[in-house]
């Protein structure tokens, strides 16, 4: 083991990996090739510590995000911070744990203030490598005879950030000042114990601080036993055993991604652009600055080499946004790591297959790359734009998979996510600020060969799920009135979206709440993703509410209450109940104008996914099926998928006579709208060099877009024969 | 006349029957498993049971006039689930939810799963509902986390609901979920009354199952779940039981059959809650294993069991075994009491393959179970297994597999290890198998001192192994852990049957409650909230002791235990106390749970996780009513000599073991007997099992007839 100091190590590492193209410089696997039973033993151990530090870790902590959630992770790391193996939870972490161990390293805390055994150091400082502020990340130095040999890290997501809103999912956040309380890169405690002061700053500065340490002492058990059980490992397996199996495990991994990409794609360049949008305009705001509409980039330029290497560029990603919805470069590469797992699923989940990337810094100035430009840009929740911006590579491999036949890889793309938050005094009397976990169970997308499975998937966390209403009432000042699965919330398709569900909560005993229905990556105007090979895409997240309604006599009385979101045709707020005020299609997101009293009521949608493949192909059979079991509606059967029902014996079949003629109608109805494309592009055209209809938050996402990166905005000119000097032009302001 | 207990372990291949008499002494007989009609499977092996016994079908015909309890442990229930061969059942639930079965949760979806399929999204699948939306019925009521009704229950539509699934859907059971009814049943009990008047006006029957009273417990995705597989699957599975009654009866077996609940304890098959014994295929052991430790004063055991595809394993604390209340079953979370047990895909018959993108081995998590077995039987199977490895190792003899029983082929298992293991991984045949049998040991060592022991200490434990695979991988899963004794049975593949006939008849009952107790509280208020936590103690105490009083048991012959499920609060995950008090009407009984809550917390997460506001919450309580029954008797023998009598010998085979080969004696386990002792490197053989004893091991059996090995530098 080198007794050179970690940073210089750490260079020697990048050097190496540059020159030899294999990470460490490891050209042979010396342990794997020599002793591959150990080698997969010591595997299978140190994979297995992690998993007991999630078990323990999640127990001790008290939040329901992490222990109901799955909203945390524990990783055993090598001494210069590259992640060997992680515990179950919320993978989207493993590379930002990574990226703060080696940002301690670069800043030379190696020196001052030193590390030892039972060292506690943080961060949740989106400036200095974190994500946003409330996902604590925490890392321990692990010694072995007074040598530092490897780390331990853990993050968690607490119920309370501190930030200008309660709660953590600060959308509105204006700066960075707002976005709550700073853990900047700081030793937090020695000895494996907290420093007092630590507690103190989160007893003063957070709303909900037992709930805090809770997932703190959670955060510090679960890295004190991946410790003390590295020690054992290292005991059977000797120190340089484990060491340079390490190591290896990282370069290992990053060969099985490259050979998933050379064996299932085809090389080549594939672009795809996603735009999210945000519309803030008229709302309840905490600056003026804010009170606009804002409208999001989200492009993906990958390039597969000969060598299967990755290149991927974001350039074209729009400007910053005065919202909490802006990341860092770090936390979104580390989400690409996360959304490359579930494409390619991991077969050692490390470091090492996104180290075969090279990843494209981001425009200074965009949403994925703030600081240069803008140092106070907020981050609240800075997962929004990078989530959607994700599902572009569900899309993206997704064609590539399609391309060698391995049908059964491709993804469609995933649904979008919006939050609902609480503020407020729960039924028990406690004051609790909670993000429930409705959002982490969305429907997966369809694959090549069926459709996507409902309410199972959450492109966040692979531990989607929404756990039990009964649970979260304990905890949330909400009593649920549903949560049915929606009736055509997925994409349509020849293979539909997984579908998600609705929430729909009452609020009882509980007055004087906050509801905040928040962006974690959902649209506002706009529909979610595209869908793909002729798919339609999913309908729009729309929240309902009503304020001062007439539930209580419609109780008392024993009428129909409101248990779903509703269709189109038959929104569910305003068809069903009385309020003072009402709205069935809220623009999100947003926080409730007035404080909640009793028989109020929400009706919180949850996105499906993407759909595959034309809607007329589907199955009759299973649009059926979908109509009997109530998650389609007759009107989306006969006018999107074109099948006719007859009802024979109580149940819905299909005709299929009917069924063919009204599918050749469709066909015809098609052919009569289209128009060759050169007609329609000419059409196009003159409405985007006129700016024709064309809102400001559309005019200044392409006047940043093309400014930030000129290579792209070459292209756009290119593409659409403009002027050389062309730009978009928002509006003064 | 001697009497005789039949007990039975019905698994996914084959059925063990094992009878013992009053003596101990034992026969197993084994036929393959019948799922069809289960009574076939269960006969055949009774018959070669009694065949051992030297008594012949015509000598056996009133064989079961002598036996005093039969006992059934098996995968009837599963069965059901599995083949979705139940009743057609719709569900009334609090509207709003009527999608609870049908969409289930994102979490049912990687149950048992391995974390690189949890990650790749293109594995996940809802499994097929036991009840499709189109017979969910949504009825407008809902009580609040106290128990007030908030929302009274519209009547009228449970009534419409139950005629519409009865009269138009015609099913055949109906369950009841509603959303907190555990803290209040009113509306769940008004809907069952309601539910029968139907019935009667339309002159048709239904099952009926309400979830306050098939599970009482919160989470109500995993309350529905259970409400549903008990009117689903119940009523059928208990045909297969009365099936075998029958045949019992045909041979003169007077009593009724009993069958083995999922936390371990027997019952009459007619207990009304039969959901229960849906999980009870692994019980067997941890039960037999329960009863041994208490016959020779051990308290704490890890019970290791190998089979064909999985590896099992639990642990007894303190006499004391824990119980999961929400286990996995089907791709279902349930809410049902069951044996912590917990299972890896690691066994005799797991798959060794090398990935051919990284050039890594893969032990399973698939096998090929005893069907198609391993390549040398020959039976469609190509891909080597761990039983392969131990037949090129020579830990496995060639002529008596299965007793013998079963012609093998080795030169298969050589070709085929060769040609996708050994060569891929550019290591000699014999070492690559070597490697691969270590790295499966490794995975159970891992499982065993790890994932199931967190918060115990090895020293204080004895390690049970046990499993037709048991003995021969025990010692390499004991690895070099600092157990404090380790091992084995020579009836170690039928030992889960054996651990059928220890069963206590027992029943159980578990409630959700909510006692937070914070510090700020004064005395008498702390008592006050703690009231219904000794309230709900009495009253579950009452309802066990009605149930078993009705199955015709004294009430002063049942014993009681009362336990908590206790957290700090805000946190989720609780810890199960058996309380040492029977009521928390003084604050010294409270303080007498507290601190046995407070050591056992500290000992399972590190004191760094131990918070210290002060303030405890209990959500859940139980209440274990027992029985004590007549079990077999763990013989006590005279000692023979340390050296076995020159008979047992069979002869010396090589063995490759740390890179060589070495010679091993073969001993017949059958002919040893308590007293004798042997040194390793040594192959002991039955007809059920292997026990293979490295170099550095020595065996001793002692006067119960249980093999306790040690190092021998120990």
């Amino acid at each position: 083991m080198s007794n050179f100091p970690l940073r210089d190590r750490m260079h020697a590492n990048d050097d190496a990996f540059k020159t030899s193209g294999s990470l460490f410089g490891l050209t042979k696997l010396n342990r794997k090739e020599d002793d591959p039973g150990t080698y997969e033993a010591v595997w299978h151990i140190l994979s297995n510590l992690c998993n007991t530090a999630w078990a323990t870790g999640c127990k001790v902590s008290s939040s329901p995000i992490a222990a109901e959630g799955g909203d945390a992770l524990w990783a055993l790391h090598t001494a210069t911070g590259e992640a060997v193996c992680i515990s179950r939870g919320i993978s989207a972490h493993a590379g930002l744990l990574s990226d703060m161990i080696k940002h301690f390293i670069e800043l030379g805390y190696e020196d001052y203030p030193g590390f030892k055994q039972g060292d506690i150091f943080e961060n949740n400082d989106p400036h200095y490598g974190g994500i946003h502020s409330p996902d604590f990340d925490m890392c321990m130095p692990l010694f072995h005879e007074d040598k530092l040999i490897a780390w331990a890290s853990c993050v968690s997501h607490v119920s309370d950030s501190g930030s200008v809103t309660p709660g953590s999912i600060g959308f509105l956040n204006p700066d960075c000042y707002s976005d709550g309380i700073p853990i900047s890169m700081e030793r937090v405690g020695e000895h494996d114990a907290f420093y007092p002061w630590y507690e103190m700053r989160i007893r003063s500065r957070t709303r909900t601080p037992d709930f805090v340490m809770g997932d703190a002492r959670g955060r510090l058990a679960g890295c004190i036993t991946i410790r003390e059980r590295l020690q054992d490992v290292i005991e059977k397996y000797s120190l340089d055993f484990v060491l340079d199996s390490m190591n290896e495990y990282v370069e290992d991994s990053r060969r099985y991604a490259v050979a998933r990409v050379k064996n299932q794609c085809v090389p080549g360049r594939i672009r795809k652009s996603q735009f999210k949008d945000l519309a803030m305009k008229g709302k309840r705001v905490l600056l003026a600055k804010q009170d606009i509409d804002c409208m999001f980039n989200l492009p993906m330029d990958l390039t597969i080499n000969a060598d299967a290497s990755v290149d991927l560029s974001l350039a074209g990603a729009s400007g910053t946004v005065p919202f909490g919805e802006n990341i860092s470069p770090t936390a979104l590469k580390s989400g690409l790591m996360m959304g490359y797992s579930h494409i390619v699923g991991f077969d050692m989940f490390n470091s090492g297959p996104t180290s075969a990337w090279n990843v494209e810094m981001p425009p200074d100035g965009s949403w994925a790359n703030p600081y240069p430009v803008d140092f106070q840009a907020a981050s609240g929740v800075a997962w929004a734009p990078a989530v959607t911006w994700l599902s572009n590579l569900y899309e993206v491999f997704g064609r590539l998979f399609q391309m060698r036949g391995f049908v059964e890889e491709m993804a469609a793309g995933s649904g979008s996510i919006m939050t609902a938050e609480f503020a407020g005094i729960n039924q028990t009397g406690m004051y609790l600020t909670g993000l429930t976990l409705e959002q982490a169970s969305q429907g997966s997308p369809a694959r090549g060969y069926s459709d996507g499975q409902n309410s199972a998937w959450c492109i966040y966390t692979p531990e989607g799920d929404f756990g039990n209403a009964e649970v979260g009432e304990l905890y949330y000042p909400i009593l649920f009135l549903g949560r049915n699965v929606a009736p055509d919330s997925g994409g349509f398709g020849k293979f539909r979206g997984g579908l998600g569900h609705t929430a729909v909560w009452m609020v009882y005993n509980t007055p004087g709440l906050e509801y905040q229905c928040g962006d974690a990556g959902m649209r506002s105007k706009t529909v979610g993703n595209h869908g793909m090979y002729g798919a339609y895409p999913t309908v729009p997240d729309r929240p309902g509410y009503g304020h001062k309604t007439n539930l209580k006599e419609l109780i008392d009385e024993q009428k129909p209450l409101i248990h779903e979101r509703g269709g189109p045709d038959n929104p569910a707020v305003t068809s069903k109940i009385i309020a003072e005020l009402s709205e069935d299609s809220a623009v999100a997101p947003f926080v409730t104008p007035e404080s909640l009293v009793d028989y109020d009521v929400i009706v919180h949608p949850i996105s499906g996914a993407q759909a595959m493949g034309d809607p007329i192909e589907r199955d009759p059979e299973s649009v059926a099926n979908d109509l009997n079991e109530g998650w389609t509606t007759q009107r989306v059967a006969n006018d999107i998928h074109g099948v006719v029902t007859s009802k024979p014996n109580g149940h819905l079949v299909p005709d299929l006579d009917a069924t063919a003629k009204r599918r050749a109608a469709i066909r015809e109805d098609r052919k009569a709208r289209a128009v060759p494309f050169k007609q329609w592009w000419a059409e196009e055209r003159k409405k985007v060099e006129a700016q024709e209809n064309m809102d400001n938050a559309v005019r200044v996402m392409w006047e940043t877009s093309m400014r930030l990166s000129p290579e792209y905005g070459a292209n756009i000119r290119k593409f659409w024969n403009l002027p050389e000097d062309f730009t978009f032009t928002p509006d003064a302001s | 006349m001697s009497r005789y207990l039949v007990a039975c372990d019905a698994g996914g291949t084959m059925t063990d029957v094992i009878i013992v008499d009053e003596e101990g002494r034992s026969v197993i007989g084994k036929a393959p498993t019948s799922p069809q009609d289960e009574s076939i499977g269960y006969m055949e092996s009774f018959w070669e049971a009694l065949e051992y016994m030297g008594i012949s079908q015509e000598e056996g015909h009133d064989f079961g006039a002598s036996v005093e309890t039969a006992i059934y442990t098996g995968t009837s229930m599963l069965n059901t689930v599995i083949n979705m061969s139940g009743y057609k059942t719709g569900i009334l639930t609090t509207r709003g939810f009527e999608d609870i079965i049908s969409q289930g949760r994102g979490k049912q979806t990687f149950i048992g799963d391995q974390w690189s399929e949890i990650t790749h999204m293109q594995y996940r699948r809802h499994r097929i509902p036991l009840v499709p939306s189109q017979l969910s019925r949504g009825v407008t009521e809902r009580i609040d986390m106290f128990g007030t009704p908030v929302i009274p229950m519209y009547e009228d539509e449970v009534r419409e609901g139950a005629r519409s699934l009865i009269v138009d859907e015609e099913v055949e059971a109906i369950a009841v979920i509603f959303l907190q009814s555990f803290v209040n049943p009113i509306h769940e009990n008004r809907a069952e009354e309601i539910c029968r008047e139907v019935m009667k006006e339309v002159g048709r029957e239904v099952v009926l199952e309400v979830s306050n009273k098939v599970a009482p417990t919160t989470r109500e995705i995993s309350r529905a779940n259970a409400t549903v597989v008990q009117a689903y699957a119940s009523d059928p599975a208990r045909k297969q039981l009365y099936r075998i009654e029958e045949e019992l009866e045909k041979v003169g077996y007077p009593h009724s059959l009993k069958t083995v609940l999922g936390y371990g304890g027997i019952t009459n098959i007619r207990y009304p809650r039969l959901f229960e014994a849906a999980m009870s295929g692994p019980v067997g052991g941890l039960m037999g294993a329960k009863y041994l430790a208490s016959v020779i004063g051990e308290e704490n055991i890890v019970c290791s069991d190998v089979g064909g595809t999985s590896f099992d394993a639990g642990t007894i604390t303190a006499g004391v075994l824990p119980i999961d209340r929400e286990p996995g079953f089907q791709d279902m979370y349930v809410n049902v009491p069951m044996l912590g047990i917990t299972s890896i895909g690691a066994g005799t018959g797991t798959y060794i393959r090398v990935d051919p993108a990284t050039n890594r081995i893969k032990l399973g998590p698939d096998s090929a179970g005893g069907t198609p077995g391993p390549t040398f039987m020959e039976a469609g199977n190509t891909t080597p297994t761990i039983n392969d490895v131990n037949l090129l190792l020579g830990i496995l003899s060639e002529t008596n597999y299965l007793g013998g029983k079963v012609k093998i082929n080795k030169d298969v298992s050589l070709r085929l290890f060769k040609e996708k293991v050994a060569d891929p991984l550019g290591l000699d045949v014999y070492e690559a198998a070597e490697t691969c049998l270590d790295l499966l040991n490794v995975m159970m060592t891992e499982h065993l001192a790890n994932a199931l022991m967190v918060g115990h200490d090895i020293r204080e434990y004895i390690l049970l192994g046990y499993g037709g695979g048991g003995p021969l991988h025990l010692l390499g899963y004991a690895s070099d852990l600092p157990w404090k004794g380790i091992c084995t049975v020579p009836h170690a593949g039928g030992f889960s049957a054996w651990g059928g006939a220890c069963m206590d008849y027992s029943h159980r009952r578990h409630k959700s409650v909510g006692a937070v107790i914070t510090p700020d509280l004064d005395d008498e208020t702390k008592l006050a909230y703690l009231a219904p936590v000794t309230q709900t103690w009495a009253a579950l105490e009452q309802e066990l002791i009605e149930e078993l009083k009705g199955e015709g048991f004294e009430e002063d012959a049942i014993s009681i235990s009362r336990v908590v499920y206790m957290k700090y609060y805000g946190q989720l995950d609780d810890v199960e106390v058996v309380s040492p008090v029977s009521d928390l009407a003084s604050m010294g009984n409270w303080e007498a749970l507290v601190k046995d809550f407070e050591d056992l917390f500290t000992k399972m997460f590190t004191l760094a996780g131990r918070p210290d506001v002060g303030a405890y919450h209990i959500n859940e309580v139980c209440v274990i009513a027992k029985v004590d029954t007549v079990k077999p008797v763990l013989r006590s023998y005279p000692l023979a000599d340390k050296a076995p009598a020159a008979e047992c010998k069979k002869g010396i085979r090589p063995v490759f073991i740390r890179g060589k080969w070495q010679d091993a004696d073969i001993w017949e386990m059958e002919k040893l007997v308590p007293g004798n002792e042997i040194e390793g490197l040594a192959v002991i053989e039955a007809s059920n099992t292997t026990l293979f004893v490295p170099p550095e091991w020595h065996v001793k059996i002692d006067e119960h007839d249980i093999y306790w090995i040690t190092r021998k530098d120990s």
